[in-house]
């Protein structure tokens, strides 16, 4: 429904944030996108979005496939509403007309339509088609003008759709509406990815560059650019409280007494190392009715819940106040991912978050160049939601090399948003692999930053009580020569 | 020789009709829309009227509300072609004799056609 400013929200999941609130009243949009991008299914949207408010919606066709065949496709979509049609949200054919009567029969046709109809709401679905018929430049401006004036006397709000598109042109009428909104997909390799950007909203601030989104059973779901839409938090940080216990005793002892409520601390290892482990410590070792979640790439619910079993760690007993979120990377879409668990640490209170494998999110996108910022702003939109955020890193095994314990630790990216940052380690002596353990950084604390060894047991880690075996260790792997070359190499941030 | 005549919007449904109902023997014709429909039943008495519903200026349950205004026209059948459901069409049209849900195919059209017209088409 129309707001107080005039303006309204499309009711599309993502598009009103990346529009500064939505659309205004009256004015004209065009929506333009080569076939397949969504256009058709976008408009529907729209309208039906529009309609379940009680306003009238118009759909009117030229070129376009039949209504029979439109109105076929969006039954299967979750927002089509059978009862709208004819009364709220209407389909008619336009084309004819165009083709026996010019741009001016056309005008006629919105103008009588959308007055009987008391549409505040039309979509125009094929302007390529108005292009082709007008007979100058001069015809197709006076065109649009016209359909602004209709748009602001009868206060509908226009949406023309167009596949037209050369990012080098600039076609009049986009310098005529009110906004410009391109829908694209490009290829990453093989896979495909399509993105939303306004290319113009006049009278409002928008959200520029491009957004992810997809097209489900539930129609467009545009997900703002996480860096953009966060680039203040969206509420204040109040990082005040008791420090929080990372649910390894003698960790916390290490830094000090635990970290501070609100922060973020990220654990370093490479494979078997004892991250995740660290991850169910952590995830189970706050007061059994704080809602907790586990956010990870990699291991599933159920192993996770026979992993916690099998380390007698209590993640069955907190029931419902633990989240198990579990996102395989095979087609995600970074923005989308992080908008759902946004999304879930908001709607259950989450406020002890881990994320297993956070080099996970740099899987997510080619533009490596996005996950720095991408980060900083999740960590601190976590921070002002009031969560404190255990998450894991996955390093190579170079820590092995002797006197060199912490080669191969990447913290790039890392340390901008992270309080703390512990090191676990795998060092081999003999036939014998030790786990090790270490804090790099730990934010405004005095901190015992000596090396410990530490098991892995019922109960979860269990750290040694001095550093004397550690330091056995890393004496003995000196005194035995070099190890061998590690393999791999496993960054965050890409670069 | 029967004639009918196709209310409908949508252009490439109306040549579709137009060619198909040409090789079935009728005399075809086409309006783009009910108020175009009236122009032509003013001058014109098909034997059958095929419309669609949701059409500009005049749409079926307008043009089916002004044939039943007019004696000369109240007698002619008419199917309403449509995306609508049935009810929806019942709820807000008047009497029309048969309605036929898009998209359909040649053999549904001309079945209702050989059912008006029976042993014709």
């Amino acid at each position: 429904m129309s707001g107080d400013n005039g303006r309204f929200a499309t009711g599309v999941p993502g598009l009103d944030a990346i529009l500064g609130g939505g659309v205004f009243d009256g004015g004209i949009y065009i929506i333009q996108g080569a076939p397949g991008a969504g256009k058709t299914i976008l408009g529907n949207q729209i309208c039906f979005a529009q309609a379940a408010q009680g306003r009238n919606a118009l759909y009117i066709t030229l070129l376009a496939e039949s209504h029979a065949r439109m109105i076929g496709h969006m039954r299967r979509m979750t927002f089509f509403d059978e009862a709208a049609i004819p009364d709220r949200m209407s389909y008619v054919g336009a084309f004819k007309t165009l083709e026996d009567d010019g741009l001016r029969g056309l005008l006629d046709v919105v103008r009588r339509e959308v007055r009987t109809r008391k549409a505040s709401i039309l979509v125009l679905d094929g302007l390529i088609t108005v292009h082709e018929k007008a007979r100058s430049e001069l015809e197709l401006k006076k065109f649009i003008h016209e359909l602004q004036t209709q748009a602001a006397f009868s206060n509908c709000t226009m949406f023309l759709l167009t596949s037209a598109f050369d990012a080098d042109a600039h076609p009049p009428e986009h310098t005529m509406v009110d906004g410009l909104i391109e829908l694209q997909t490009s290829l990453h390799g093989r896979r495909a990815e399509r993105s939303l950007q306004v290319h113009k909203l006049r009278g409002t601030w928008f959200m520029g560059g491009k957004h992810s989104y997809r097209i489900t059973e539930n129609g467009h779901a545009i997900y703002p650019r996480i860096e953009a839409l966060l680039e203040t938090p969206s509420v204040w940080d109040s990082a005040d409280g008791p420090m929080v216990s990372v649910g390894i005793g003698g960790v916390d002892k290490m830094l000090g007494g635990g970290v501070d409520t609100h922060s973020v601390t990220v654990v370093l290892g490479p494979s078997g190392s004892g991250k995740t482990t660290a991850g169910l410590q952590f995830l189970t070792g706050g007061p059994a009715n704080e809602p907790a979640m586990l956010f990870g790439f990699h291991e599933n619910p159920m192993a996770l819940r026979i992993k916690a079993d099998s380390l007698k760690l209590p993640l069955k007993a907190r029931g419902e106040k633990v989240t198990l979120m579990w996102r395989p990377q095979t087609e995600a879409v970074l923005d989308e991912v992080a908008t759902e668990l946004l999304s879930t640490i908001r709607q259950n209170g989450v406020r002890r978050l881990v994320i297993d494998g956070i080099e996970g999110f740099s899987k997510l996108t080619d533009e490596k160049e996005r996950i720095g910022s991408f980060l900083s702003a999740l960590c601190n939109e976590l921070r002002a939601l009031g969560v404190t955020t255990l998450a894991t890193a996955e390093t190579d095994h170079a820590g092995m090399t002797p006197g060199q314990p912490l080669k191969g630790v990447n913290q790039t990216g890392l340390s901008a948003v992270a309080e703390n940052i512990i090191a676990l380690h795998l060092a081999a002596l003999r036939s014998e692999n030790h786990r090790l353990m270490t804090i790099l950084k730990s934010r405004d604390r005095r901190t015992d930053m000596r090396m410990r060894r530490f098991e892995i047991l019922d109960g979860g880690i269990v750290l040694d009580a001095d550093f004397q075996s550690a330091e056995r260790i890393l004496r003995d792997i000196s005194s035995q020569g070099p190890a061998p070359t590690p393999s791999t190499d496993l960054k965050l941030t890409g670069e | 020789m029967r004639t009918v005549l196709i209310v409908e919007d949508e252009w490439a449904i109306a040549d579709w009709l137009e060619v198909l109902l040409s090789e079935y023997a009728f005399n075809v014709l086409v309006a783009g829309n009910g108020r175009e429909a009236l122009d032509i039943l003013h001058r014109d008495t098909p034997d059958l009227v095929l419309t669609d519903f949701m059409m500009p200026f005049l749409d079926g349950a307008g043009l089916i509300a002004a044939m039943g205004q007019d004696e000369r026209l109240s007698g002619i059948p008419v199917v309403v072609m449509t995306s609508l459901l049935e009810h929806v069409v019942r709820d807000r049209a008047g009497r029309f004799h048969a309605y036929l849900r898009k998209p359909f195919r040649e053999a549904d059209l001309m079945r209702i056609i050989s059912e008006i017209f029976p042993g014709e088409a």
